[in-house]
């Protein structure tokens, strides 16, 4: 036999037992060529183009998901930032092209679409400004539609004024949408050094040095991990490191397989493969139980932060090896609502946000699915913001943050969105003022890259 | 056409054998051209590159009879061809292993998954049927 009998169950336990599945398979579209003065002709023109690259892409998935029997879990678009083709437009037409979006993404029969965004991290041009003005209005009034923002980057440094902006714009939507938890704040993510090629939804985009149309794709399979790891049984952290980086390896090759396969139905270039953990709220496929696995009695005690430094490492270092088109995040994420273990964590009172912003530092993204009480104030979620990007400059990382300033509900209280988003316990912010020091706006300025101690 | 290296490495083999130690350029022009023509390109184990027409097919459940039989019925009537067999009984547990050919079957992975479905079903026993490819990308570099 060209496999040995325990190669072909393992890949079958994979995919069948621990919950191994293609987290998304995101198609990211150019609408560069979309604009026109008149508002009507843009939005179909934008249809258009979305119904032309995008019409097959739930049903091209699910055939090669039938083909390989791994499970595609999410069939995502992702678009050019919106900011970006359509900067002489004001809000209201921002919000039209918002709905046309959500259409469009109905119509295909996928549940998002990203890249109502804006790059702002130097200084912004009046569409930008018009384009955050808009966001929560376009979520509230659309069901399908990401947006995102990056407000910080490691060359330009932090603009202090985005963010107050972007800390508005949060405590904006989630009193529009607060008949349904705030949903609006979990489709918005406020994001320092962004990248491009990212197809993990909410803050997927098509960047600008992207090509007209690309497929990218992400890996994920916490599930497999765990049960490698507990399968491994004692042995000290090289061991771990070893029994870490060989599984994701396997799940990278399958992971690219996949994506190349999909994108050649499609007859469009291959992107990127991104390698990382991604939770559901599904039991087994959580991040908190990997750590845990690794030996810590909960997550948010001492020892969290370096044995998620060296998950996240590991996990970078196997889908570098694997594969010649690793990009995106790449590393583990820790979405507190997605994450039965986290929200466990949080429940029992063992998981801050203090805590989680170090993790933060060491993980591939940042702040993620943090419900706050509804009347923390915009510059608290400024300064919140403005700590995460820090981290985010300083270490030359992405870093970024998704906040839900539960409207009206205070600590103790949750917000439950079900499926994917999953459940948030609200959990508490110091109340210490920060308002004088955003009040002073303007950008901190780019750090320097030696005499790194 | 399209010669692996494999294939490339035997014409070389056979040119040295009939040169010996007389090659002129010409000669070895006109040998390999021969070579090239006359070359039948025997089939590797398993291509690396390419997509093979292959599938794994991967049964268990709780053993009784017919099982076999019932499987490689609905194999054979979708015309496909047993590369490889292994099967194995685990206490009361029943699994088998099997390298699938699809080349020249009608249908396509998806109509032989159906016909399994229905054989599993009646069975109660789990088959999964998984292009080749996924298990070479995990497991051979």
């Amino acid at each position: 036999m060209p496999y040995e009998f325990d190669e072909i169950l393992e890949t079958i336990r994979m995919t069948e037992v621990e919950h191994f599945d293609i987290r998304t398979v995101t198609l990211g579209i150019s609408l560069r060529d979309c604009h026109d003065r008149n508002i009507e002709v843009t939005k179909q023109k934008i249809y258009d183009k979305i119904m032309k690259y995008g019409k097959n892409h739930v049903k091209y998935a699910r055939e090669i998901e039938a083909k390989y029997g791994i499970s595609i879990a999410n069939k995502r678009i992702s678009i050019t930032p919106v900011s970006i083709p359509f900067d002489p437009f004001h809000a209201e037409e921002f919000i039209e092209i918002a709905k046309i979006l959500d259409k469009a993404a109905e119509e295909i029969g996928i549940d998002y679409l990203a890249g109502y965004s804006a790059l702002v991290q130097k200084g912004m041009t009046n569409g930008e400004r018009e384009l955050i003005e808009s966001i929560p209005y376009a979520l509230a009034s659309t069901k399908r539609v990401c947006s995102s923002v990056n407000i910080a980057s490691t060359k330009a440094g932090i603009n202090m004024d985005a963010i107050l902006m972007m800390a508005e714009a949060i405590k904006k939507t989630a009193e529009l949408t607060k008949d349904r938890d705030s949903i609006g704040c979990a489709k918005l993510v406020v994001f320092a050094n962004a990248v491009e090629d990212n197809p993990f939804v909410a803050g997927a985009f098509h960047g600008v040095s992207e090509p007209e149309v690309t497929l990218n794709v992400g890996i994920s399979g916490p599930g497999v991990v765990l049960d490698a790891i507990k399968e491994a049984g004692y042995c000290n952290t090289q061991g771990l490191a070893e029994v870490i980086k060989k599984t994701i390896f396997k799940i990278t090759r399958a992971g690219e397989l996949i994506g190349r396969k999909v994108a050649e139905k499609h007859g469009i270039p291959f992107g990127i493969v991104d390698v990382s953990l991604a939770p559901t709220p599904a039991e087994g496929d959580s991040i908190a139980d990997i750590l845990m696995a690794m030996g810590l009695e909960d997550v948010g005690g001492p020892g969290t932060t370096a044995a998620l430094a060296m998950l996240n490492d590991s996990v970078k270092k196997a889908g570098l090896m694997a594969s010649g088109v690793v990009g995106g995040m790449s590393g583990a994420f820790i979405p507190v609502s997605e994450d039965m273990g986290m929200i466990r964590a949080v429940e029992r009172g063992n998981l801050t946000i203090e805590k989680l912003e170090a993790m933060t530092a060491v993980c591939s993204v940042g702040l993620d699915m943090i419900a706050v009480p509804g009347d923390t104030t915009a510059s608290t979620i400024a300064g919140i913001i403005a700590d995460e990007a820090a981290i985010g400059v300083i270490n030359d990382k992405t870093t970024a943050v998704r906040i839900i300033p539960a409207y009206g509900k205070k600590e103790g209280e949750s917000v439950d969105y079900g499926g994917l988003l999953g459940k948030a316990p609200i959990m508490s912010v110091k109340r210490i003022s920060c308002e004088k020091f955003i009040g002073r706006g303007g950008r901190i300025p780019a750090p320097m890259r030696s005499l790194t101690n | 056409m399209k010669l692996t290296e494999d294939e490339i490495r035997k014409i070389t083999l056979s040119a040295i054998e009939e040169l010996g130690d007389k090659a002129t350029p010409d000669k070895v022009k006109t040998i390999v051209k021969k070579a090239v023509e006359s070359f039948d390109a025997s089939p590797t184990d398993i291509k690396m590159n390419e997509s093979s027409g292959r599938a794994i097919l991967t049964a268990f459940g709780i053993n009784k009879p017919g099982i076999v039989a019932s499987i490689t019925k609905a194999i054979s009537q979708c015309e496909c061809d047993i590369y490889d067999l292994s099967q194995k009984i685990m206490g009361d547990f029943f699994t088998m292993i099997m390298v699938v050919d699809l080349t020249n079957s009608p249908g396509d992975l998806k109509t032989v998954q159906e016909e399994l479905s229905k054989v599993a079903e009646e069975l109660k026993i789990k088959i999964y049927l998984q292009h080749e490819d996924v298990f070479r990308h995990m497991h051979r570099i």
